[in-house]
């Protein structure tokens, strides 16, 4: 800790891992600042040197090659939602970037880096990069790596580890024909998320052929909920019942919080799961009868 | 009331844009904690982790130890320089118990959050640092959270010297209320849990303190709404005389009772100015602000009625958990609640019990309603609820037993006198406004699809602008209006402004008097040593008196310079015209003189024309509503409100059986104020209040562990309405004019959180009645309305 912190603004992806080799637990990257200020204006965390990323070009940008879109840590909120590759090949990403909370200000600032990194149980962009099964290119001292979002989340570390960098995001495509659902639930319009999930569904013909379906916010980790045994069933409130019983079931430690208790939180990640699966076949049928 | 040259073509009445409206819209404003001067220091204020504990030893060495640190003080070493807080309001006066309220805790903690020591360093982030260096000693104590197991027999006391934790205790016993309950076809019982809950202005409290080194004495730059009894309160509790304490209330950014004074800063702050000789600011964080609490009450009513349902007894025993004893007038909303009882109806026989609470919980202070807002909440769910009982709807039952609008002025059972009002009226206003038909249809509708809307009407009645014998509770308040010698115009008031907007209705009222254009009037709030003595800003006073002694000293004004005018034009007063701000001469030709030249010799020609005044142009002039009656009548009543402001309000809300979460569909309201003097400025309160309402029965609570420390610490925990959650607002008046204050002026300010919060949540259990759900347990937050229904289906 330290009352005058210091302020470095490396312009390479290698000076910004230099620094974290150098620096280890002292030093905190900013992007967007939107997790970490408030931090430190509370009081909360007092770092010693601040390593604002900003000025890394290799952080920034959203292309398409060779069938992979990559998107840059530093890309934000706003561009999610906006940008044409991404609306094409991951509207998922795009609406869940659309309802990350905190309006206009965190929108714009906030960057996909800064919400993975974060790792808060409650933020909205990593259960549709977990249905999308994303990777990660993470840098550090020794080079650039390239790690599936899911063993990152499954590593009990806090983060990335304090000398790594997060650079881009490696998304393939939302499987052509899948459609897909992204349901959030929040108590009111300035509360955190009580549970959210996201849906990747493809039908074949009525029946549902394959479902990816991702529950947050609910518990500390995000689930994977398996719905194997309803693959090749059509949909119906029997199916919607059981996709309910397998969150409630796969949700064993629901967290607790001001917004509500363990019970309740448990009930509705199954019904924001049943919700966004719905909502991925219903537009699927829209787009059918259109 | 003396004439009015107030006329159809002035600006009482009609939207103005807010004179101090514009610098808070660009950032210009200059907020208390925009002052900062030479030499300029921070204190951090360390606070109890405890909600009861012994404090052995406070180690204030480490801190003492940190670079930039100037001064380290404990509980202990402050109240060597100090007196206990003067009380806002001494309960003791009311017949209550009066505790010594230190700056900080002494020897024992009774709450989370007590200030235990203080930090004065060079900036703010060495004082937060020093501060997580002084070791303190505490035995933690079991501690009593719950109103009514505070009250048991072997409770722990929060006070340790006390025999019991009542605060007070209050019966408003009138009539035969047993009779009444004997004699009665149906009696209805409602118990109401109305939990804590808070205000939040989105300016924190801040005070800034500095020595005056040429005059020994103290200027406090300070968020509080009421500059001159505060500084009465320094005075005792610094052990200074007033007259060497000036307090500077700047412009404020919501205040809501919040920034009544009693907080231990206000005197902690100055005491470190005097001590470090230096300025010493404190900027409230909002963790801090969060651990203010306000209405936290649980009624046991009855309502008896006849066949018809006509009210025939009411009886309300509840209990007020007003946590820790405080200097703040917080504990006061308790005694109010009962006070207003039984609201806009005409019932006689009642039987209120007010059991005025303390606990471990953190102090309450002062919150927009002040009481009154739990009175209708508790009134308006036992309404709905025996309408349900009673198998009448809630719009008839209401209107069976609304005072009627020929019974005014109107004395209710615990001596209020109110002065005027349409209740009937004022509720047909609100629903025809809401298209309540065409709701009941949509309803029918939606319910055959499986969807719940409800429908919810609630009444809200609220005393204002009081005056409470023997306190600094004034009722009245002063103005000067000043002329300068170029024709424009100073006001300088005792009320202030919370953010309100006040200064623009009272600069209305002045120009209408005056004659002169608005823009030429400057308004002056909240400085001590240049406001008039005044009471500042609270009970939605601030029009009524700061707009109606500021009328009178405008008139009286005008009086002089109208002679000054007729001297120089050498007619007789009554052959003088004024218009379009020139003075003429009936049938005399000649140049006109402007407004201002007349000014000009009200200053410079004193041994000719000017003889026949006084100069300056400068008149200070009082409002002391006349309806208030404190000799007390043949039952011991004393009638401390001058305004009963009213409304009626509809909620619409569609809830959702899956989640428990309830939407807002639409709310109205018919709101009545007496004379309107800036409809934009009395819509902005009114919406402001439903805001506060809704909130605070859907969402805001401030919560606790079972050891009584506060979990609500952001707002994060505690979660304000946004714009997505607030309905279209369709907002009507239905005034009555007041007819005992200047132009028939009621209160605007403060009423309405109750009126409209009690109308959303009846409005959500009218929804839920096909599923057998019924919530009389505040807030209705998703989880708890989902486990009711959860356990009405259960029970099927």
């Amino acid at each position: 800790m330290s009352l005058y912190p210091m302020y470095a603004r490396p312009r390479s992806v290698e000076e910004a891992v230099g620094l974290l080799a150098g620096l280890s637990s002292g030093a905190v990257v900013v992007a967007g600042g939107q997790e970490l200020m408030p931090a430190v204006n509370s009081g909360t965390l007092m770092p010693e040197v601040f390593i604002d990323v900003a000025g890394i070009e290799a952080l920034r940008g959203i292309d398409f090659n060779e069938g992979v879109l990559s998107i840059g840590a530093l890309t934000v909120h706003r561009e999610l939602q906006g940008n044409a590759l991404v609306g094409e090949h991951l509207p998922l990403l795009a609406n869940s970037a659309s309802q990350v909370g905190g309006g206009w200000q965190v929108h714009n600032r906030g960057t996909i880096g800064g919400n993975i990194v974060a790792m808060h149980p409650l933020y909205d962009i990593a259960p549709s990069l977990l249905a999308l099964e994303v990777e990660l290119e993470i840098a550090d001292e020794s080079g650039v790596r390239t790690t599936a979002f899911a063993d990152v989340l499954t590593d009990t570390r806090h983060g990335l580890g304090s000398d790594s960098l997060l650079v881009r995001v490696l998304a393939r495509p939302q499987p052509s024909g899948s459609c897909w659902g992204y349901q959030k639930f929040k108590s009111t319009g300035g509360a955190y998320g009580s549970a959210n999930a996201a849906a990747i569904v493809q039908l074949d013909g009525q029946s549902l052929s394959a479902v990816r379906l991702v529950v947050g916010a609910a518990a500390e980790k995000l689930e994977v909920i398996d719905l194997s045994h309803i693959v090749g069933k059509p949909w119906s409130e029997d199916v919607g019942r059981t996709i309910e019983a397998a969150c409630r079931e796969a949700i064993s430690q629901p967290l607790s919080d001001q917004q509500g208790d363990a019970e309740w939180r448990r009930a509705m990640a199954g019904v924001v799961a049943r919700r966004a699966v719905q909502q991925a076949i219903n537009s699927q049928r829209e787009e059918g009868a259109a | 009331m003396s004439t009015s040259q107030a006329d159809s073509k002035g600006y009482v009445g009609k939207f103005v844009r807010t004179k101090e409206g514009r610098a808070p819209l660009l950032g210009k404003a200059k907020y208390t904690n925009d002052y900062t001067f030479a030499g300029q220091l921070y204190a951090h204020i360390l606070r109890s982790p405890h909600a009861s504990a012994v404090i052995n030893s406070v180690d204030v060495s480490g801190a003492k130890k940190v670079a930039g640190v100037r001064l380290v003080m404990s509980g202990r070493e402050v109240a060597e320089y100090t007196n206990p807080i003067t009380d806002y309001l001494d309960p003791a006066v009311f017949g209550g118990k009066s505790a010594d309220i230190r700056p900080m805790a002494v020897d024992r903690a009774w709450c989370f959050g007590q200030p235990v020591a203080i930090v004065v360093a060079d900036d703010a982030n060495i004082a937060r640092y020093a501060a997580s260096r002084i070791q303190v000693d505490y035995t933690p104590l079991e501690a009593v959270t719950d109103a009514e197991q505070a009250l048991a027999e072997d409770a722990p006391r929060v006070v340790p010297e006390w025999d019991d934790n009542l605060l007070m205790y209050v019966p408003f016993v009138f009539g035969d209320t047993d009779s009444a309950f004997a004699s009665a076809a149906h009696v209805v019982s409602t118990e109401v849990g109305i939990h804590r809950f808070s205000t939040q202005p989105m300016e924190t409290r801040c005070y800034n303190a500095v020595w005056e080194h040429d005059t020994e004495s103290i200027t406090l730059y300070a968020t509080s709404q009421n500059p001159h009894p505060l500084r009465l309160v320094l005075a005792e509790t610094l052990r200074m005389p007033e007259n060497k304490i000036r307090i500077i209330a700047s412009t404020i950014g919501g205040a809501f009772g919040m920034k009544m004074h009693g907080h231990p800063e206000e005197s902690l702050l100055c005491l470190m100015a005097k001590l470090t000789g230096r300025p010493v600011k404190w900027v409230e964080s909002r963790e801090e602000c969060l651990l203010i609490g306000a209405r936290e009450q649980r009624h046991y009513l009855e309502m008896a009625f006849d066949d018809e349902g006509r009210m025939l007894g009411l009886r309300d025993r509840f209990y007020a958990n007003l946590g820790a004893p405080s200097a703040c007038p917080g504990w006061g909303m308790a005694f109010l609640t009962g006070l207003t009882m039984p609201g806009p109806y005409r019932v006689r026989d009642i039987d209120v019990q007010v059991h005025a609470v303390n606990t471990n919980k953190p102090s309450w202070n002062a919150a927009r309603g002040y009481g009154k807002e739990s009175t209708a909440i508790a009134l308006e769910l036992a309404m709905d609820h025996a309408a349900r009982q009673l198998g009448m709807s809630p719009v008839e039952l209401r209107l069976k037993n609304f005072i009627r609008h020929d019974e005014f002025p109107y004395g209710s059972p615990t001596g209020l006198m109110y002065d005027s009002g349409d209740y009937g009226g004022a509720l047909s206003k609100a629903l025809d406004a809401i298209n309540h038909e065409d709701w009941l249809e949509k309803q029918a509708q939606a319910l055959a699809e499986g969807r719940y809307i409800g429908i919810g009407v609630a009444f809200e009645l609220t005393p204002e602008g009081g005056a409470i014998p023997g306190t600094m509770v004034a009722g009245y308040d002063s103005s000067t209006v000043r002329v300068g010698p170029d024709g424009t115009v100073r006001v300088l008031t005792g009320i202030t402004s919370p953010g309100t907007g006040n200064a623009t209705g009272i600069a209305q009222i002045v120009a209408d008097e005056l004659g002169v254009d608005i823009d030429h009037i400057e308004v002056l709030q909240g400085d001590t040593n240049a406001s008039p003595y005044g009471f500042g800003n609270y009970s939605g006073r601030s029009t009524i008196v700061g707009g109606g002694s500021a009328a009178l000293a405008a008139q009286d004004v005008r009086k002089m310079i109208d002679k000054v005018a007729a001297a120089l034009l050498e007619v007789d007063l009554e052959a003088l015209e004024f218009q379009d701000g020139l003075y003429f001469g009936r049938g005399k030709p000649g140049t006109p003189l402007s407004f201002a030249e007349v000014c000009y010799a009200a200053y410079t020609r004193a041994y000719d024309v000017a003889l026949c005044i006084e100069p300056p142009l400068e008149v200070t002039r009082t409002f002391r509503p006349p309806s208030i009656r404190h000799t007390p009548d043949k039952n011991g009543h004393i009638n401390p409100y001058p305004s009963y402001s009213n409304a009626a309000y509809v909620s619409v809300c569609e809830v959702d059986r899956e989640t428990g979460k309830v939407e807002l569909l639409a709310i109205s309201a018919a709101h009545d104020c007496g004379k309107v003097i800036n409809p934009v400025l009395v819509e902005g309160q009114a919406c402001g209040a439903i805001g506060f309402g809704l909130g605070g029965v859907l969402s805001e609570e401030i919560t606790f562990d079972e050891g009584g420390r506060q979990l609500t610490r952001s707002f994060v925990d505690y979660v304000m309405p946004r714009m997505s959650d607030v309905p279209d607002i369709t907002m009507v008046h239905h005034d009555s004019p007041n007819p005992d204050t200047y132009l028939g002026l009621k209160g605007a300010g403060e009423a309405g959180v109750g009126g409209s919060a009690a109308a959303v949540v009846n409005s959500v259990n009218n929804a839920l009645q096909p599923l057998g759900v019924l919530i009389h347990d505040l807030p209705l937050s998703p989880p708890r309305v989902w486990a009711a229904i959860q356990a009405a289906e259960g029970g099927h």
